[in-house]
């Protein structure tokens, strides 16, 4: 579903140059639900924004859906991100002046142009979250957590392969941000979207099918969680390699 | 009703800073107000001293003999009308004619015994210029020609005259002086009348007032030894009716050795007037539109500063470039189009308001007396207005629109 190899992503701030992610490869197939794990600043939302194309990697190749999307220009980029992907935020980025049905609406006004199933699909996207009140309400009137609803609603209504979710429940107190997780393992099982989100919690990376660790962008190694034993490494071909050389000086 | 997402969005993104857009609003309903008022009295203007001009002598449309316009001023009984009769009864029967109404002007000198000044002669039919004097189209208007002192010339009256205000203070005469009329005949002989001063008046015209003496048409034909006339004056029911008409006549007087004039052929001065005036609101209009632009650009940049994140979170579902240009576009035109139509009803409140009350005006440059301004809504004016209102609006979100379509969304989702 997801293939992404040998990205280089560098940032030019003033006259300093920033490797963001260097030589980064991974693949996700559908059904998974990956997170990618690390500290801030370590590289995890420039993936997903590569994988999200909302930005463009500076080397490399990525494939979403058994599409090239590396060389596509930025129209054909929105196609992709409206038919195919959808985000969850950290900060919600609900549009405040829309209620939280309208903001459900608001991304498959372009996919879907028969007003009743629309409203069909609606009903069914914010019923799958759990949020069947409040529907008319602004963002301002609702709370985080059901902010949070609204805003797995929104990615979930266009029946997306892949949904991005950034630090999705980092501005979420621990009781909510499970229920918010709880609900996107949910729609996982049931319609094996491909959930892949970054976040630097423990617990949430206990939820996940299979944790990509990075660190200073590169990846250091691949885990998984087991009841018994707690994260457990994976073998990764690049991880004894990667260990030995400092990621600094390939710069 | 069902609003496209668009401007569901762009009506609730105006509203969403009450204060501001209130602000924004105010100044595009201003600038049309202005428009509005200032058009409105321009128009007015326009207007009052249009009907003035055709009212007090010009009428509009005047029918000479052919060459008189070139050559009458040296040889003005050269071109005569001899047999005025039938082209009366024909252009009288044309449609939207009122009157026509003959008249022979010549240069003569008139004397009160102590004083002797060269005056501007007409001889002019009462009644024909009673009617031609007054003013019906115009509110608060009556007559292009007021009397001042004394009586106007009527039917009957035989070796009376009507004296121009500047003419009577220069003479130092009055209602009931007598003096003498002298002049050439059209033979070129010498012939004088002791005459009556029956009245003073005065028009829109001071250098008119000045020089103009009247008589009846009938004296002023025994004065010259003449049967003919110079000049017949047509006036019509409507001033907007005029190049209708002309067509008209011109084909009515073809092959009758005529030419004729209309009036703005003749009133040199409203037309000079006009233009000036004109250049005058071009350049208010500009500035009118340059103070909305800068205002709703302040507007629509800030809210797209404010709102940057919002507009990577659109990107990000999948929306073009050209979508958030589309949505600040509308916002600028839902801004322009608000802030014309409550320009429109202020404009038109504000001028009904004035014109309650008029404003006074002093004598306008070669005129004698002051006058009532009001504010005159055309629909012109309105169209004009709104239009500026939203070019000048659509004009200032196109910036702001293209730099918001523009953003890095990776940028615009991390800024806060």
């Amino acid at each position: 579903m997801i293939e992404v190899k040998n990205i280089t992503k560098i940032f030019n701030l003033g006259n300093v140059q920033v490797t963001a992610l260097s030589d980064v490869s991974i693949s996700a197939e559908t059904g998974e639900f990956l997170a990618i794990a690390g500290p801030s600043g370590s590289g995890k939302t420039t993936l997903l924004n590569l994988i999200g194309c909302i930005d463009k990697a500076n080397k490399g190749y990525i494939e979403i859906d058994g599409q090239d999307v590396s060389q596509m220009s930025s129209n054909q980029l929105a196609d992709i991100r409206a038919n195919k992907l959808s985000f969850i935020f950290q900060t919600f980025n609900l549009i405040p002046v829309l209620s939280a049905y309208e903001n459900v609406e608001y991304p498959l006004l372009m996919l879907e142009k028969d007003p009743e199933k629309r409203r069909e699909k609606i009903f069914k996207a914010l019923h799958s979250v759990g949020l069947d009140t409040h529907i008319k309400h602004r963002p301002n009137e609702l709370s985080g957590g059901q902010r949070q609803r609204v805003a797995i609603a929104r990615a979930l209504v266009t029946d997306p392969k892949i949904i991005l979710a950034d630090e999705p429940t980092a501005n979420l107190d621990i009781k909510t941000g499970e229920k918010i997780l709880d609900i996107m393992k949910q729609i996982n099982e049931e319609k094996k979207t491909l959930f892949v989100f970054s976040t630097h919690d423990p617990k949430v990376m206990q939820m996940a099918s299979r944790i990509i660790h990075i660190r200073d962008g590169q990846i250091a190694k691949y885990s998984h969680f087991d009841r018994r034993f707690g994260l457990e490494d994976e073998k990764y071909p690049g991880n004894e390699r990667r260990a030995e050389s400092d990621p600094r000086e390939q710069i | 009703m069902k609003l496209p997402i668009t401007v569901k969005l762009a009506l609730r993104n105006v509203f969403r800073n009450r204060i501001r857009s209130l602000i924004t609003l105010a100044a595009i309903a201003f600038g049309g107000v202005s428009i509005i008022v200032a058009g409105g009295f321009f128009e007015d203007t326009f207007l009052q001293m249009r009907e003035g001009v055709i009212h007090s002598h010009l009428g509009h449309i005047q029918i000479y003999k052919k060459g008189y316009n070139d050559h009458g001023s040296s040889a003005p009984f050269d071109y005569l009308i001899e047999e005025p009769g039938e082209i009366v009864d024909k252009i009288t029967s044309l449609n939207h004619v009122k009157l026509v109404t003959p008249r022979i002007s010549f240069s003569g000198m008139i004397s009160t015994g102590d004083n002797t000044v060269a005056v501007f002669c007409q001889g002019i039919d009462p009644e024909g210029e009673l009617i031609l004097n007054k003013i019906e189209t115009v509110k608060n208007a009556e007559t292009g020609l007021v009397i001042q002192a004394g009586a106007n010339l009527a039917k009957g009256d035989r070796f009376d005259v009507i004296l121009g205000r500047g003419l009577a203070k220069n003479l130092g005469a009055k209602p009931g002086d007598s003096l003498v009329l002298l002049t050439n005949t059209v033979g070129g002989s010498l012939n004088a009348f002791d005459m009556n001063v029956k009245g003073i008046f005065f028009t829109t015209s001071k250098a008119f007032d000045d020089r103009a003496l009247r008589l009846p048409i009938d004296m002023a034909q025994k004065l010259l030894r003449t049967e003919g006339i110079q000049t017949l004056v047509v006036l019509l029911d409507r001033t907007e009716n005029t190049l209708a008409v002309k067509t008209k006549v011109i084909k009515t007087i073809e092959g009758m050795e005529l030419e004729i004039k209309i009036w703005n052929q003749l009133a040199d001065f409203y037309t000079k007037t006009v233009e000036l005036y004109g250049r005058q609101f071009f350049v208010l209009k500009l500035i009118i539109t340059i103070i909305v632009v800068l205002s709703i650009f302040n507007t629509i940049n800030m809210a797209i500063w404010e709102r940057t994140r919002e507009i990577g979170t659109i990107m990000a579902m999948g929306y073009k470039k050209k979508d958030i240009l589309k949505l600040f576009l509308t916002e600028g035109l839902i801004l322009g189009l608000l802030g014309g139509i409550t320009g429109i009803v202020l404009g038109i409140g504000l001028a009904w308001g004035i014109s309650l009350f008029g404003i006074p005006m002093p004598p306008p440059p070669g005129a004698t007396i002051g006058w009532t301004a009001f504010i005159r809504v055309v629909p012109d004016l309105l169209v004009s207005s709104m239009m500026i209102s939203v070019a000048a609006s659509l004009l200032s979100s196109f910036y702001p629109a293209f730099k918001a379509s523009n953003l890095n969304i990776t940028d615009a989702l991390r800024h806060y």
